[in-house]
């Protein structure tokens, strides 16, 4: 289960102004097997409030309370250390995580599932970019969460790695949850059961059911954008005018 | 798995850090290993030559030159190392804070525990190197060295603790921290017994609590050592819990500037 209570965050620029919340008075309880969806447009605060559920930043104001494992967003590669090599990096992240009796385990996993051979014993900084996302990709799977978080985490690779690495997930989200941002919204539909919505500057809007919220968020994003093609269409003609 | 508790997670991040530092310490820094022993070395060697240059026969009562020097020099590397090595702990590590479980003070105790063991085993050595060129280098009081060790050990970690977080906040202070080294080392009593100073500057030199870590360690090791007048072990453990107490602060309260890039 984890509690999200009265979450304020915003940003600072350079010159130490104060700016808008990003996130302003964010509440939720997301119950055990539940996964949710944040959807909402660019820079409504979905990466960040991703973030702050896995504990990589801190809320400005309110709380996150993680009553299970939560998981680091998937796919990123920001903690390896390059110059020690992949079994290293996650012999690190495995002992780190409470697998220290079962590393032989989590070292076989990886072998098989990220294809990346004997680079697995050369250093992190001598892979290509596709190594490393399958490298990265692999790790978040590697270790049981009760709550994977994924912003856009889409496997890199071909077709078979691509295939095999969603079977592997859906194998994991038998027994855990997400918690989801996805341009996809297919995939929101399949895997997630509830939905927040994050508007700028506005309340967030909770939803029982993804498809409702997916629904809601297309029908203000139609008008929106017919406001904006107004808008343009306005300028046009009073440009034409002048 | 269920949720691990607190103490499990800090237990886990310690010694995956350990393992780390380990790997990187036996790998990574090969000259590394080679001056941990060739600066004492080095420093025993040109000290003697000196003396003998000089021809100074006059001996520091109740204990042999050259032992006198390898304890005071491992003694102000163990806290040295500690603050130096400790600088640079949370620059380096600054990646591993992605992962919500790893705080900038794991780091930080991590490598002090590590130098604390090396340095440890640095004397061990020295003191095997006296003994098999025929001097008299083994301690008298062998728990009394022990419990002085570990309180210069803890004084390293309490200044480096305080002192990761200012160069943090204040980076320009890091060079002034880096430069003020070998005037401490100096004005430790680390080459040249304080003894023979003027009591008008003992009364300054005084203040620096290695000094009294130093002389007690040393009256310790040596029986029938003359201590420098003034030393106290009262003081030497205020100095420890305050600057363990201060840094530790510093760390709750700058913990997110910390993680900061």
């Amino acid at each position: 289960m984890i509690e999200v209570k009265h979450l304020y965050k915003r940003y600072h620029n350079q010159t130490r102004q104060s700016v808008d919340w990003l996130l302003k008075d964010v509440n939720f309880t997301l119950q055990k097997g539940v996964s949710l969806a944040l959807i909402g447009r660019n820079g409504a605060g979905k990466s960040t409030l991703m973030r702050l559920i896995g504990g990589e930043d801190h809320p400005d104001r309110g709380e996150v309370i993680r009553r299970c494992r939560v998981s680091w967003p998937i796919g990123v590669a920001g903690g390896f250390q390059g110059s020690m090599t992949g079994r290293q990096n996650l012999k690190f992240l495995a002992r780190v995580h409470g697998y220290t009796d079962r590393i032989k385990e989590v070292i076989d996993f990886m072998q098989d599932f990220s294809e990346i051979g004997k680079a697995f014993d050369e250093p992190i900084k001598t892979y290509s970019s596709g190594m490393r996302s399958r490298f990265a990709f692999g790790v978040s799977l590697a270790f049981e969460f009760d709550v994977y978080l994924s912003d856009e985490a889409t496997a890199t690779g071909d077709a078979a790695f691509k295939a095999k690495a969603k079977q592997v997930f859906h194998e994991r989200l038998g027994k855990a949850s997400v918690i989801m941002v996805s341009h996809e919204e297919q995939i929101l539909r399949d895997l997630c059961q509830a939905a927040l919505w994050l508007r700028k500057g506005e309340a967030p809007v909770w939803f029982d059911d993804v498809n409702e919220g997916l629904d809601a968020y297309n029908e203000s994003v139609k008008r929106g954008s017919k406001g904006a093609a107004k808008q343009a269409s306005q300028q046009t003609s009073a440009r034409q005018a002048a | 798995m269920s949720v691990r508790s607190p103490w499990q997670v800090t237990w886990s991040v310690w010694h995956a850090l350990f393992m780390r530092e380990v790997l990187a310490r036996t790998t990574g820094d090969r000259m590394g290993w080679f001056w941990l022993l060739g600066e004492p070395i080095a420093f025993i060697a040109f000290m003697v030559s000196l003396r003998t240059f000089l021809g100074r026969t006059r001996e520091i009562i109740g204990a042999e030159f050259v032992p006198w020097l390898i304890v005071g020099l491992t003694g102000f590397f163990l806290v040295r190392n500690a603050i130096q090595r400790g600088m640079s702990a949370i620059q380096a590590n600054q990646a591993l804070f992605a992962y919500r479980q790893i705080k900038p003070v794991d780091p930080l105790l991590v490598r002090n525990a590590m130098e604390g063991l090396l340095q440890t085993i640095v004397l061990l050595i020295l003191v095997g190197l006296a003994v098999l060129n025929g001097i008299d280098a083994l301690p008298d009081a062998v728990p009394g060295v022990f419990v002085l060790w570990l309180s210069l050990w803890l004084l390293g970690l309490g200044c480096a603790l305080v002192v990761s977080v200012v160069v943090r906040l204040v980076p320009d202070l890091e060079r002034l921290v880096k430069m003020s080294m070998f005037p401490l080392l100096i004005l430790s009593g680390v080459i040249l017994p304080l003894q023979r100073f003027p009591p008008s500057i003992l009364e300054y030199l005084l203040y620096n609590p290695i000094v009294h870590g130093l002389e007690l360690l040393r009256s310790q090791y040596f029986e029938g050592y003359h201590m420098l007048a003034g030393v106290s072990l009262d003081y030497l453990w205020r100095w420890i819990l305050v600057s363990l107490a201060l840094g530790l602060a510093l760390h709750a309260r700058f913990e997110r500037r910390l993680k900061a890039k």
